[in-house]
């Protein structure tokens, strides 16, 4: 077992694209289901607007690939509208159910071959991020030689996305964790603990409870933009509603309804998930097994390491649905 | 005539040239459907085809083989005119109406070095039908499909009913009894093999599936129960939220899934029994004797389940723990009693479901799952938490998604159903039946 390997690449993990990316998104899926008690289970529907948005300024309208970031924040608003204005009225249930399945038709008309034209069909779109990887190269990062120290080294093409990364969720952090100071993040915190109160106060709980939404979603959007950026592609299955879960998980670990969660979070997340994975690779080489009955041969690992995030979640919601560092009484709200 | 002896004489000339540089791959196929109604064509043999060149030169000629193919080399990518001689056809054979004996190619439309073409001959099977044939075999798959989504649907409904919970695991259970039927079907287990003196059970321990169903159902429902008494009862004790408790569906949907997918692998795979049918062609529509024998059973279950919930004492217990929770306790009611019937009653609907989706169409690790979108769809234009609204809803999302498949791609069929879903929610949030009340 060559644990310098697992730990190093754990390390690298916690830092990595994925965790930028998921902490871009969970900084946004806080803003909804920590501070306003909003589930939003269609996060990937967001995170596909930005991808999308930049993908099919080259694509389709062969306009230069920054306008791609307005056009990501006006679908994911268009979006934001689309799930909100039925369901915010109504109990918490609803919101889950329409933006679950409005990310999941997002995904099955992105792949289509009847959008192909402006989607690029399953195959997505590629090769749009020249623009992105040139100012890299300009301001003297070689995009192939190595960068860092051990164990965090990264080639020049990482590093560039990792710093511009990690620039974004701390934009977003700070943004966010200054609007809940605001009386603006007030408001909605109060919103999640009692509605009705809020109305009484003469508030207009529907207004908030969209632009919390809005604002949660144009975050995603932003993680959407990051991975397609590092990826140089798009594609549709990027998009599923594991994706929304899995982010969720990681948001759940850190902690809710604080920015440091929703940051710290993802990076666990990464970083335990490349340890399990790792770990599981190298004692799954020759399968184990019981009598005839195989337990966990190498092709399985993949699965198990889903299953365990999922019993992750599970457990958590059980004994710590506050997460980490989150705060207990914040999240006993009720959702009737 | 002697210019083509000359051409075909310099064209396979070229040939030893340029032995697999560029060919035409001419296929002639009689169209024809399985009884599924999945495209099952056949080769049609000894059929002469022959291929000029833009001058009209001849630069090849051949007789399709056993498996309807002729091979013919071309000198380059270029434009060609393959005609087919109907003559040669096979008697009472004759090309589509749609199909013309000559087809040409254009250079352009090389995309590697061999080029297919196909000729058709016999009817287009998807072409002739009319609109109203299209529709009413749509109608048809449609109430197959609301059948299925109204049975998953109903236990979705009554859990929400009786607990508030919404479940985003339920396409999971659906998923269960469907593989646990498989397991009982397909894998056996060895050690049941002394069961091997009933009818249908094999010494390696694999069930007939008329065993096998009840099985899977049997064990759906003890799952149904196993979710309650094991997670959920616990967390109602110790008063964890209804948002926490939906987050854990999401967490147990996931594990469960994946699960699935390891031990069953990423394929979909067919019972053992009842597989390959021929459809009965009855009017406009065709149906395997399968479907018919399905859908007439889901109907009593249905039927069954709506009468039980309307006249038992159960059922009325259920429908007022549903109503208002407090006051069905306080007029003596055991709620929690009743939720527990609700869950393994659920859970055997939902694998009842499972099944009949595997017979359907086949079993794969997220043949529930998928459907989950469409249930909660159902359940909300029903009215959410209302039975007898579950069942409606699903029966007409299911129709309303097949149906839609005439107007939009097939890949976008369910698109609809979010329609349905938004509408509803805008104009009508209780549902066609749910009782109004105020919300928000």
């Amino acid at each position: 077992m060559d644990w310098t390997l697992i730990i190093e690449n754990s390390l690298k993990g916690m830092v990595g694209v994925n965790a930028v990316y998921f902490a871009v998104a969970a900084i946004g899926m806080n803003v909804q289901y920590g501070y306003t008690g909003l589930l939003n289970f269609g996060q990937a529907g967001f995170m596909a607007c930005g991808a999308y948005g930049l993908g099919m300024t080259a694509h389709y309208f062969d306009i230069p690939m920054w306008w791609g970031i307005p056009l990501g924040v006006l679908f994911s608003v268009l979006l934001g509208l689309l799930m909100g204005i039925p369901t915010l009225r109504l109990r918490a249930d609803y919101l889950a159910i329409v933006t679950i399945a409005a990310a999941e038709i997002i995904r099955l008309i992105v792949r289509s071959v009847k959008f192909k034209t402006y989607f690029g069909g399953s195959d997505g779109i590629n090769n749009f991020s020249e623009p992105f990887r040139e100012i890299g190269t300009d301001i003297g990062i070689q995009q192939s030689a190595e960068y860092g120290f051990w164990p965090f080294t990264f080639t020049g093409r990482e590093l560039w996305t990792l710093v511009i990364g990690w620039l974004v969720v701390a934009l977003f952090g700070f943004l966010v964790y200054q609007l809940m100071k605001s009386p603006w993040g007030r408001v909605l915190k109060a919103i999640r603990e009692d509605e009705d109160a809020v109305r009484s106060l003469g508030k207009n709980v529907y207004s908030y409870k969209m632009q919390s939404l809005i604002l949660g979603g144009v975050i995603g959007t932003f993680s959407g933009m990051i991975f397609a950026l590092d990826r140089g592609s798009v594609q549709p299955d990027n998009y599923s509603r594991d994706v929304t879960f899995y982010i969720l998980t990681a948001l759940v670990l850190g902690g809710v309804a604080k920015v440091t969660g929703s940051i710290i979070g993802p990076m666990l997340f990464w970083g335990l998930f490349t340890f399990i994975d790792n770990f599981m690779r190298q004692i799954a080489e020759d399968p184990i097994k019981v009598g005839n009955f195989t337990i966990l041969q190498s092709t399985q690992v993949g699965q198990l390491n889903y299953m365990l995030i999922g019993l992750a979640l599970i457990l958590l919601m059980v004994f710590r649905p506050q997460g980490l560092v989150g705060n207990r009484k914040e999240m006993a709200f009720d959702g009737r | 005539m002697f210019l083509s002896v000359l051409g075909s004489f310099f064209a396979s000339m070229t040939n030893t040239a340029h032995a697999a540089d560029y060919a035409l791959r001419i296929q002639v196929k009689e169209q024809s459907r399985d009884a599924s109604g999945k495209t099952d064509n056949q080769p049609v043999a000894g059929v002469s085809i022959s291929v000029t060149d833009a001058n009209g030169v001849e630069v090849g000629a051949g007789e399709t083989d056993e498996s309807g193919v002729v091979v013919i080399p071309v000198p380059d990518k270029a434009d060609y005119t393959i005609t087919l001689d109907e003559s040669t056809l096979p008697d009472g054979q004759s090309l589509d109406a749609k199909s013309s004996p000559v087809q040409t190619v254009s250079k352009d439309s090389f995309v590697t070095t061999t080029k297919i073409i196909n000729f058709f001959t016999g009817e287009s099977q998807s072409e002739s039908q009319t609109f109203v044939e299209r529709l009413s075999q749509r109608i048809l798959d449609g109430i197959r499909l609301g059948l299925v989504l109204a049975m998953c649907a109903v236990g979705l409904s009554l859990i929400f009913g009786t607990t508030g919970l919404t479940n985003f695991a339920h396409g999971e259970i659906v998923t269960f009894g469907g593989l646990a039927t498989f397991v009982f079907n397909i894998t056996g287990l060895s050690f049941l093999g002394f069961l091997a003196f009933l009818p249908g059970v094999s010494e390696q321990g694999t069930f007939h599936i008329l065993w096998a169903a009840p099985i899977g159902v049997a064990f759906g429902g003890f799952f149904g129960w196993a979710l309650n008494a094991g997670i959920f009862s616990k967390l109602r004790r110790r008063g964890i939220g209804l948002v926490t408790q939906m987050v854990l569906t999401v967490g147990l949907s996931i594990l469960l899934r994946n699960f699935f997918l390891s031990r069953f692998g990423g394929r979909t795979r067919p019972y053992r029994e009842f597989t390959l049918q021929r459809a009965w062609d009855i009017g406009p529509v065709s149906i395997t004797p399968r479907d018919t024998v399905v859908s007439i059973l889901s109907l009593l279950i249905l039927v069954t389940v709506a009468l039980a919930l309307r006249y038992t004492r159960l059922g009325k217990a259920t429908r007022a723990v549903s109503d208002n929770p407090d006051l069905a306790s306080a007029t003596g009611i055991d709620s929690e009693r009743v939720i527990r019937l609700v869950w393994i009653l659920g859970g055997a609907l939902a694998a009842i479901g499972g099944v009949f989706r595997g017979l359907d169409e086949q079993a794969s690790f997220d043949m529930g799952s998928r459907l989950l979108f469409l249930m909660f769809a159902g359940i909300t234009l029903g009215g959410l938490g209302s039975a007898f609204g579950a069942l409606v809803g699903g029966f007409v999302v299911g129709i309303m998604v097949e149906v839609a498949s005439l107007v939009v791609p097939t890949e976008l069929k369910a698109t609809p159903a979010l329609v349905v879903l938004i509408l509803v929610l805008l104009f009508r949030p209780q549902g066609i039946l749910g009782k109004a009340q105020r919300v928000g």
